[in-house]
Protein backbone atom coordinates (compact mmCIF):
# COMPACT_ATOMS: atom_id res chain seq x y z
CA UNK A 1 0.00 0.00 0.00
CA UNK A 2 1.28 3.46 -0.90
CA UNK A 3 2.52 5.69 1.91
CA UNK A 4 0.44 8.80 2.74
CA UNK A 5 3.25 11.07 1.53
CA UNK A 6 3.49 9.38 -1.83
CA UNK A 7 -0.30 9.47 -2.13
CA UNK A 8 -0.29 13.18 -1.32
CA UNK A 9 2.33 13.80 -3.98
CA UNK A 10 0.43 11.86 -6.60
CA UNK A 11 -2.78 13.72 -5.81
CA UNK A 12 -0.98 17.06 -5.91
CA UNK A 13 0.59 16.24 -9.25
CA UNK A 14 -2.74 15.13 -10.63
CA UNK A 15 -4.41 18.31 -9.44
CA UNK A 16 -1.67 20.44 -11.01
CA UNK A 17 -1.88 18.59 -14.30
CA UNK A 18 -5.64 18.91 -14.22
CA UNK A 19 -5.40 22.64 -13.57
CA UNK A 20 -3.01 23.00 -16.46
CA UNK A 21 -5.18 21.06 -18.83
CA UNK A 22 -8.31 22.91 -17.73
CA UNK A 23 -6.48 26.15 -18.29
CA UNK A 24 -5.62 25.13 -21.84
CA UNK A 25 -9.02 23.68 -22.50
CA UNK A 26 -10.69 27.01 -21.72
CA UNK A 27 -8.89 28.48 -24.68
CA UNK A 28 -10.09 25.79 -27.04
CA UNK A 29 -13.60 26.05 -25.68
CA UNK A 30 -13.97 29.78 -26.14
CA UNK A 31 -10.79 31.29 -27.59
CA UNK A 32 -12.24 34.79 -28.01
CA UNK A 33 -13.57 35.08 -24.49
CA UNK A 34 -11.41 36.42 -21.71
CA UNK A 35 -11.94 34.69 -18.40
CA UNK A 36 -12.68 36.42 -15.13
CA UNK A 37 -9.34 35.63 -13.52
CA UNK A 38 -7.51 36.70 -16.63
CA UNK A 39 -9.38 39.99 -16.57
CA UNK A 40 -8.48 40.47 -12.90
CA UNK A 41 -4.86 39.70 -13.66
CA UNK A 42 -4.75 42.08 -16.60
CA UNK A 43 -6.42 44.80 -14.54
CA UNK A 44 -3.82 44.35 -11.81
CA UNK A 45 -0.88 44.00 -14.14
CA UNK A 46 -1.61 47.08 -16.23
CA UNK A 47 -1.22 49.75 -13.50
CA UNK A 48 1.72 47.88 -12.02
CA UNK A 49 3.39 47.73 -15.40
CA UNK A 50 2.64 51.35 -16.15
CA UNK A 51 4.02 52.39 -12.74
CA UNK A 52 7.22 50.46 -13.33
CA UNK A 53 7.39 51.77 -16.89
CA UNK A 54 6.83 55.29 -15.65
CA UNK A 55 9.60 54.92 -13.07
CA UNK A 56 11.84 53.39 -15.69
CA UNK A 57 10.89 56.15 -18.10
CA UNK A 58 11.90 58.76 -15.55
CA UNK A 59 15.16 56.98 -14.89
CA UNK A 60 15.71 56.55 -18.61
CA UNK A 61 14.93 60.21 -19.23
CA UNK A 62 17.30 61.28 -16.45
CA UNK A 63 19.94 58.98 -17.88
CA UNK A 64 19.36 60.25 -21.40
CA UNK A 65 19.58 63.81 -20.17
CA UNK A 66 22.77 62.96 -18.33
CA UNK A 67 24.20 61.31 -21.41
CA UNK A 68 23.02 64.27 -23.48
CA UNK A 69 24.68 66.65 -21.04
CA UNK A 70 27.89 64.65 -21.16
CA UNK A 71 27.72 64.68 -24.95
CA UNK A 72 26.93 68.38 -24.91
CA UNK A 73 29.83 69.05 -22.59
CA UNK A 74 32.13 67.10 -24.86
CA UNK A 75 30.72 68.90 -27.90
CA UNK A 76 31.05 72.21 -26.09
CA UNK A 77 34.69 71.53 -25.30
CA UNK A 78 35.31 70.56 -28.89
CA UNK A 79 33.56 73.70 -30.10
CA UNK A 80 35.54 75.82 -27.66
CA UNK A 81 38.73 74.29 -29.00
CA UNK A 82 37.56 74.97 -32.54
CA UNK A 83 36.60 78.55 -31.65
CA UNK A 84 39.98 79.12 -30.01
CA UNK A 85 41.74 77.69 -33.05
CA UNK A 86 39.63 79.76 -35.45
CA UNK A 87 40.10 82.88 -33.35
CA UNK A 88 43.85 82.38 -33.50
CA UNK A 89 43.62 81.87 -37.25
CA UNK A 90 41.44 84.95 -37.74
CA UNK A 91 43.82 86.95 -35.57
CA UNK A 92 46.79 85.73 -37.58
CA UNK A 93 45.03 86.65 -40.82
CA UNK A 94 44.07 90.04 -39.44
CA UNK A 95 47.65 90.62 -38.33
CA UNK A 96 48.89 89.62 -41.76
CA UNK A 97 46.39 91.95 -43.39
CA UNK A 98 47.36 94.86 -41.15
CA UNK A 99 51.03 94.12 -41.68
CA UNK A 100 50.40 94.13 -45.40
CA UNK A 101 48.77 97.54 -45.17
CA UNK A 102 51.65 98.89 -43.10
CA UNK A 103 54.27 97.45 -45.41
CA UNK A 104 52.44 98.83 -48.41
CA UNK A 105 52.56 102.22 -46.73
CA UNK A 106 56.27 101.79 -46.15
CA UNK A 107 56.83 100.85 -49.77
CA UNK A 108 54.89 103.92 -50.87
CA UNK A 109 56.99 105.95 -48.50
CA UNK A 110 60.16 104.41 -49.83
CA UNK A 111 59.14 105.38 -53.35
CA UNK A 112 58.28 108.89 -52.22
CA UNK A 113 61.52 109.44 -50.32
CA UNK A 114 63.64 108.81 -53.34
CA UNK A 115 66.51 107.29 -51.39
CA UNK A 116 67.46 103.72 -50.95
CA UNK A 117 65.87 102.41 -47.78
CA UNK A 118 66.02 99.33 -45.58
CA UNK A 119 62.87 97.99 -44.01
CA UNK A 120 63.23 96.91 -40.41
CA UNK A 121 61.08 95.58 -37.66
CA UNK A 122 60.95 96.99 -34.17
CA UNK A 123 62.67 94.43 -32.01
CA UNK A 124 62.28 96.00 -28.62
CA UNK A 125 61.23 99.11 -26.83
CA UNK A 126 61.82 100.46 -23.39
CA UNK A 127 58.52 101.81 -22.19
CA UNK A 128 59.59 102.74 -18.68
CA UNK A 129 62.70 104.74 -19.47
CA UNK A 130 62.74 108.49 -19.96
CA UNK A 131 64.80 107.85 -23.04
CA UNK A 132 62.50 107.31 -25.96
CA UNK A 133 64.29 104.76 -28.05
CA UNK A 134 63.46 101.56 -29.86
CA UNK A 135 65.61 98.76 -31.21
CA UNK A 136 65.25 97.59 -34.79
CA UNK A 137 66.45 94.32 -36.29
CA UNK A 138 68.80 95.75 -38.89
CA UNK A 139 72.38 96.94 -38.44
CA UNK A 140 75.64 97.52 -40.23
CA UNK A 141 75.22 94.24 -42.05
CA UNK A 142 72.35 95.89 -43.90
CA UNK A 143 74.22 99.10 -44.57
CA UNK A 144 72.79 101.07 -41.70
CA UNK A 145 74.94 103.71 -40.03
CA UNK A 146 74.55 106.13 -37.17
CA UNK A 147 72.51 109.18 -38.04
CA UNK A 148 70.32 107.56 -40.68
CA UNK A 149 66.75 108.80 -40.56
CA UNK A 150 64.04 106.33 -39.64
CA UNK A 151 60.54 106.77 -41.00
CA UNK A 152 57.25 104.94 -40.89
CA UNK A 153 54.25 105.15 -43.19
CA UNK A 154 52.70 107.88 -41.01
CA UNK A 155 55.82 110.02 -40.81
CA UNK A 156 59.22 110.43 -39.21
CA UNK A 157 60.06 108.05 -36.39
CA UNK A 158 63.51 109.23 -35.42
CA UNK A 159 67.14 108.56 -36.25
CA UNK A 160 69.73 105.89 -35.67
CA UNK A 161 71.96 106.68 -32.70
CA UNK A 162 73.70 103.35 -32.19
CA UNK A 163 74.30 100.52 -34.54
CA UNK A 164 75.68 97.03 -34.26
CA UNK A 165 75.88 94.28 -36.88
CA UNK A 166 72.24 93.31 -36.83
CA UNK A 167 70.56 95.68 -34.41
CA UNK A 168 70.24 99.44 -34.32
CA UNK A 169 68.94 101.85 -31.75
CA UNK A 170 66.56 104.55 -32.92
CA UNK A 171 66.21 107.82 -31.06
CA UNK A 172 62.54 108.65 -31.46
CA UNK A 173 61.47 112.14 -32.36
CA UNK A 174 59.69 112.55 -29.02
CA UNK A 175 62.89 112.05 -27.04
CA UNK A 176 64.21 115.19 -25.36
CA UNK A 177 67.50 114.76 -27.25
CA UNK A 178 65.79 114.74 -30.64
CA UNK A 179 66.03 117.92 -32.67
CA UNK A 180 64.78 118.06 -36.24
CA UNK A 181 64.79 121.09 -38.45
CA UNK A 182 61.16 121.64 -39.43
CA UNK A 183 58.79 123.73 -41.45
CA UNK A 184 55.17 124.64 -40.98
CA UNK A 185 53.77 123.39 -44.25
CA UNK A 186 51.12 126.10 -44.68
CA UNK A 187 53.28 129.23 -44.31
CA UNK A 188 56.78 127.69 -44.57
CA UNK A 189 57.94 129.25 -41.32
CA UNK A 190 60.95 127.42 -39.95
CA UNK A 191 61.75 126.07 -36.50
CA UNK A 192 63.33 123.17 -34.65
CA UNK A 193 61.14 120.32 -33.58
CA UNK A 194 62.35 119.10 -30.23
CA UNK A 195 61.08 116.04 -28.43
CA UNK A 196 59.07 116.62 -25.28
CA UNK A 197 58.64 113.10 -23.97
CA UNK A 198 55.10 112.08 -23.24
CA UNK A 199 53.83 115.52 -24.29
CA UNK A 200 54.90 114.89 -27.83
CA UNK A 201 57.12 117.57 -29.42
CA UNK A 202 57.67 121.28 -29.33
CA UNK A 203 58.38 123.47 -32.31
CA UNK A 204 60.98 125.94 -31.14
CA UNK A 205 62.48 129.12 -32.44
CA UNK A 206 59.45 130.25 -34.37
CA UNK A 207 59.14 134.01 -34.19
CA UNK A 208 56.14 135.59 -32.50
CA UNK A 209 55.23 137.37 -35.67
CA UNK A 210 54.72 134.10 -37.57
CA UNK A 211 51.15 132.96 -38.06
CA UNK A 212 51.00 129.42 -36.79
CA UNK A 213 47.62 127.84 -36.12
CA UNK A 214 46.40 124.73 -34.43
CA UNK A 215 46.14 121.96 -37.01
CA UNK A 216 48.99 123.17 -39.16
CA UNK A 217 51.11 120.36 -40.53
CA UNK A 218 54.79 120.30 -39.62
CA UNK A 219 57.25 118.70 -42.02
CA UNK A 220 61.01 118.24 -42.14
CA UNK A 221 62.89 121.05 -43.80
CA UNK A 222 65.88 118.99 -44.90
CA UNK A 223 68.27 121.63 -43.61
CA UNK A 224 69.67 119.53 -40.78
CA UNK A 225 71.31 117.25 -43.29
CA UNK A 226 69.74 114.19 -41.71
CA UNK A 227 66.08 114.05 -42.69
CA UNK A 228 65.07 114.55 -46.30
CA UNK A 229 62.84 117.50 -46.95
CA UNK A 230 59.08 117.12 -46.79
CA UNK A 231 58.74 114.22 -44.38
CA UNK A 232 55.70 114.45 -42.18
CA UNK A 233 56.53 115.23 -38.54
CA UNK A 234 53.30 116.16 -36.84
CA UNK A 235 50.46 118.65 -36.47
CA UNK A 236 50.27 121.74 -34.32
CA UNK A 237 48.25 121.05 -31.21
CA UNK A 238 48.60 124.30 -29.30
CA UNK A 239 50.13 127.71 -29.86
CA UNK A 240 51.15 129.97 -27.00
CA UNK A 241 52.38 133.49 -27.45
CA UNK A 242 53.73 135.09 -24.33
CA UNK A 243 53.69 138.85 -23.82
CA UNK A 244 57.43 138.99 -23.73
CA UNK A 245 60.04 137.01 -25.66
CA UNK A 246 61.02 136.56 -29.26
CA UNK A 247 59.49 133.17 -29.94
CA UNK A 248 56.15 131.56 -29.53
CA UNK A 249 55.61 128.21 -27.90
CA UNK A 250 54.12 125.64 -30.25
CA UNK A 251 53.10 122.20 -29.15
CA UNK A 252 53.17 119.54 -31.87
CA UNK A 253 51.65 116.07 -31.80
CA UNK A 254 53.66 113.60 -33.87
CA UNK A 255 51.62 112.03 -36.65
CA UNK A 256 53.25 108.75 -35.81
CA UNK A 257 51.90 106.78 -32.87
CA UNK A 258 55.11 105.73 -31.21
CA UNK A 259 53.40 103.09 -29.09
CA UNK A 260 52.14 101.34 -32.22
CA UNK A 261 55.39 101.47 -34.14
CA UNK A 262 56.15 98.04 -35.60
CA UNK A 263 57.80 98.37 -38.99
CA UNK A 264 60.06 101.20 -40.04
CA UNK A 265 62.10 102.24 -43.01
CA UNK A 266 65.70 103.28 -42.49
CA UNK A 267 66.71 105.70 -45.18
CA UNK A 268 70.21 104.95 -46.35
CA UNK A 269 71.33 108.51 -46.73
CA UNK A 270 74.72 109.99 -46.07
CA UNK A 271 74.75 113.17 -44.04
CA UNK A 272 74.38 116.14 -46.32
CA UNK A 273 72.69 114.32 -49.16
CA UNK A 274 69.86 116.50 -50.39
CA UNK A 275 66.86 115.56 -52.37
CA UNK B 1 -0.70 30.34 4.56
CA UNK B 2 1.12 33.64 4.18
CA UNK B 3 3.07 32.06 1.36
CA UNK B 4 -0.09 31.36 -0.63
CA UNK B 5 -1.45 34.83 0.05
CA UNK B 6 1.73 36.55 -1.04
CA UNK B 7 2.27 34.25 -3.99
CA UNK B 8 0.05 36.09 -6.53
CA UNK B 9 1.33 39.50 -5.46
CA UNK B 10 5.01 38.59 -5.70
CA UNK B 11 4.46 36.61 -8.87
CA UNK B 12 2.79 39.58 -10.51
CA UNK B 13 5.53 41.88 -9.30
CA UNK B 14 8.25 39.54 -10.53
CA UNK B 15 6.67 39.21 -13.95
CA UNK B 16 6.15 42.94 -14.22
CA UNK B 17 9.80 43.51 -13.44
CA UNK B 18 10.80 40.76 -15.84
CA UNK B 19 8.76 42.22 -18.66
CA UNK B 20 9.68 45.84 -18.06
CA UNK B 21 13.05 46.17 -16.34
CA UNK B 22 14.87 43.18 -17.79
CA UNK B 23 13.54 43.91 -21.22
CA UNK B 24 15.26 47.27 -21.06
CA UNK B 25 18.53 46.35 -19.42
CA UNK B 26 19.20 43.33 -21.56
CA UNK B 27 19.32 43.23 -25.30
CA UNK B 28 15.89 42.75 -26.82
CA UNK B 29 15.01 39.10 -27.04
CA UNK B 30 17.78 37.80 -24.84
CA UNK B 31 16.48 39.01 -21.50
CA UNK B 32 16.62 36.19 -18.93
CA UNK B 33 13.35 34.45 -18.10
CA UNK B 34 13.41 34.85 -14.34
CA UNK B 35 10.01 33.23 -13.94
CA UNK B 36 11.35 30.04 -15.48
CA UNK B 37 14.37 30.08 -13.15
CA UNK B 38 11.93 30.42 -10.25
CA UNK B 39 9.91 27.47 -11.53
CA UNK B 40 13.07 25.35 -11.73
CA UNK B 41 14.06 26.53 -8.26
CA UNK B 42 10.62 25.57 -7.02
CA UNK B 43 11.06 22.14 -8.58
CA UNK B 44 14.42 21.69 -6.88
CA UNK B 45 13.79 23.07 -3.44
CA UNK B 46 10.09 23.67 -2.75
CA UNK B 47 7.56 21.01 -2.02
CA UNK B 48 5.12 19.69 -4.56
CA UNK B 49 2.23 21.82 -3.26
CA UNK B 50 4.10 25.08 -2.83
CA UNK B 51 6.19 24.66 -5.95
CA UNK B 52 3.20 23.50 -7.97
CA UNK B 53 1.09 26.45 -6.85
CA UNK B 54 3.93 28.79 -7.69
CA UNK B 55 4.32 27.28 -11.15
CA UNK B 56 0.61 27.47 -11.87
CA UNK B 57 0.34 31.07 -10.70
CA UNK B 58 3.46 32.15 -12.60
CA UNK B 59 2.30 30.31 -15.71
CA UNK B 60 -1.15 31.84 -15.45
CA UNK B 61 0.22 35.35 -15.08
CA UNK B 62 2.65 34.76 -17.93
CA UNK B 63 -0.26 33.61 -20.05
CA UNK B 64 -2.24 36.69 -19.14
CA UNK B 65 0.57 39.15 -19.68
CA UNK B 66 2.54 37.79 -22.57
CA UNK B 67 0.96 34.60 -23.81
CA UNK B 68 -0.88 34.17 -27.07
CA UNK B 69 -2.40 30.80 -26.29
CA UNK B 70 -3.93 30.83 -22.81
CA UNK B 71 -2.81 27.89 -20.78
CA UNK B 72 0.43 27.35 -22.65
CA UNK B 73 2.67 28.77 -19.94
CA UNK B 74 0.68 27.03 -17.21
CA UNK B 75 1.24 23.76 -19.01
CA UNK B 76 4.88 24.30 -19.87
CA UNK B 77 5.79 25.67 -16.43
CA UNK B 78 4.03 22.77 -14.83
CA UNK B 79 5.90 20.35 -17.02
CA UNK B 80 9.25 21.97 -16.24
CA UNK B 81 8.40 22.08 -12.55
CA UNK B 82 7.59 18.38 -12.51
CA UNK B 83 10.75 17.50 -14.43
CA UNK B 84 12.82 19.61 -12.03
CA UNK B 85 11.12 18.01 -9.10
CA UNK B 86 11.83 14.53 -10.39
CA UNK B 87 15.42 15.42 -11.26
CA UNK B 88 16.01 16.88 -7.79
CA UNK B 89 15.32 13.44 -6.31
CA UNK B 90 17.96 11.83 -8.52
CA UNK B 91 20.67 14.48 -8.80
CA UNK B 92 22.25 16.96 -6.41
CA UNK B 93 20.89 20.24 -7.77
CA UNK B 94 23.05 22.58 -5.69
CA UNK B 95 25.99 22.70 -8.10
CA UNK B 96 26.48 25.84 -10.11
CA UNK B 97 27.32 24.08 -13.36
CA UNK B 98 24.37 21.74 -13.03
CA UNK B 99 22.01 24.64 -12.31
CA UNK B 100 23.32 26.49 -15.35
CA UNK B 101 23.12 23.48 -17.66
CA UNK B 102 19.72 22.37 -16.44
CA UNK B 103 18.24 25.87 -16.76
CA UNK B 104 19.67 26.15 -20.26
CA UNK B 105 18.05 22.83 -21.18
CA UNK B 106 14.71 23.92 -19.66
CA UNK B 107 14.69 27.18 -21.63
CA UNK B 108 15.37 25.24 -24.81
CA UNK B 109 12.61 22.80 -23.86
CA UNK B 110 10.19 25.65 -23.37
CA UNK B 111 11.11 27.05 -26.79
CA UNK B 112 10.68 23.61 -28.29
CA UNK B 113 7.20 23.45 -26.77
CA UNK B 114 6.42 26.81 -28.35
CA UNK B 115 7.59 25.56 -31.73
CA UNK B 116 5.52 22.41 -31.36
CA UNK B 117 2.50 24.39 -30.21
CA UNK B 118 2.64 26.69 -33.21
CA UNK B 119 3.09 23.74 -35.51
CA UNK B 120 0.19 21.83 -33.93
CA UNK B 121 -2.26 24.68 -33.57
CA UNK B 122 -1.53 26.90 -36.54
CA UNK B 123 0.58 24.71 -38.79
CA UNK B 124 3.32 27.34 -38.72
CA UNK B 125 7.04 26.66 -38.57
CA UNK B 126 8.58 29.21 -36.21
CA UNK B 127 11.81 27.29 -35.74
CA UNK B 128 14.03 29.83 -37.48
CA UNK B 129 12.47 32.81 -35.73
CA UNK B 130 12.83 31.29 -32.30
CA UNK B 131 16.25 29.73 -32.79
CA UNK B 132 17.71 33.11 -33.65
CA UNK B 133 17.14 34.37 -30.15
CA UNK B 134 16.31 31.38 -27.99
CA UNK B 135 19.82 29.99 -27.77
CA UNK B 136 21.24 33.29 -26.53
CA UNK B 137 18.32 33.67 -24.15
CA UNK B 138 18.92 30.14 -22.87
CA UNK B 139 22.60 30.90 -22.32
CA UNK B 140 21.87 34.18 -20.53
CA UNK B 141 19.18 32.57 -18.36
CA UNK B 142 21.43 29.60 -17.61
CA UNK B 143 24.38 31.77 -16.67
CA UNK B 144 22.27 33.89 -14.37
CA UNK B 145 20.43 30.94 -12.82
CA UNK B 146 22.90 30.22 -9.95
CA UNK B 147 22.79 33.85 -8.86
CA UNK B 148 18.99 33.86 -8.88
CA UNK B 149 18.94 30.54 -7.06
CA UNK B 150 20.99 32.14 -4.29
CA UNK B 151 18.66 35.14 -4.24
CA UNK B 152 15.53 32.98 -4.11
CA UNK B 153 17.04 30.90 -1.31
CA UNK B 154 17.58 34.04 0.76
CA UNK B 155 14.04 35.20 0.07
CA UNK B 156 12.75 31.77 1.04
CA UNK B 157 14.66 31.94 4.33
CA UNK B 158 13.26 35.40 5.02
CA UNK B 159 9.75 34.20 4.25
CA UNK B 160 10.19 31.18 6.49
CA UNK B 161 11.35 33.39 9.36
CA UNK B 162 8.40 35.70 8.79
CA UNK B 163 5.97 32.79 8.70
CA UNK B 164 7.46 31.36 11.88
CA UNK B 165 7.15 34.71 13.64
CA UNK B 166 3.59 35.16 12.44
CA UNK B 167 2.60 31.76 13.70
CA UNK B 168 4.33 32.42 17.05
CA UNK B 169 6.94 29.72 16.72
CA UNK B 170 9.86 32.15 17.25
Amino acid sequence: MASPKRLYTVIAVLILVAVSLISVSFYFKSPEKTGFFRKITLEAAAPLGSAVNSALGSIGMAWNRYVLLVELEEKNRELERTVASLTREVNDRREMSLECIRLRGLIDMKNDVGFPAVAARVAGRNRLSVFRTVLINKGTADGIETGFPVVAAEGVAGRIIEVSWNVSKVLLLVDYNSNIDALVQRNRCQGVLQGAGSSGCELKYVQRSQDVQVGDVVISSGLDGIFPKGLLLGTVAAVEKKDSGLFQRIKVYPTLDIAKLEEVLVIVKKRGDGR
Amino acid sequence: MIYYLLLPVFSLLLLTIQITVFDIFFLAGVAPEISLILVIYAGFYLGIARGGALSVVLGFFMDCMTGVVPGFFVLSYMLIFLISNVVSFRVYAGGMIFATGFTLACVLLEKLLIILMYKALYGMNVLCDILNISFFQAVVTGVLAPAFFALFRRLEVLLSVWESRSSGQL
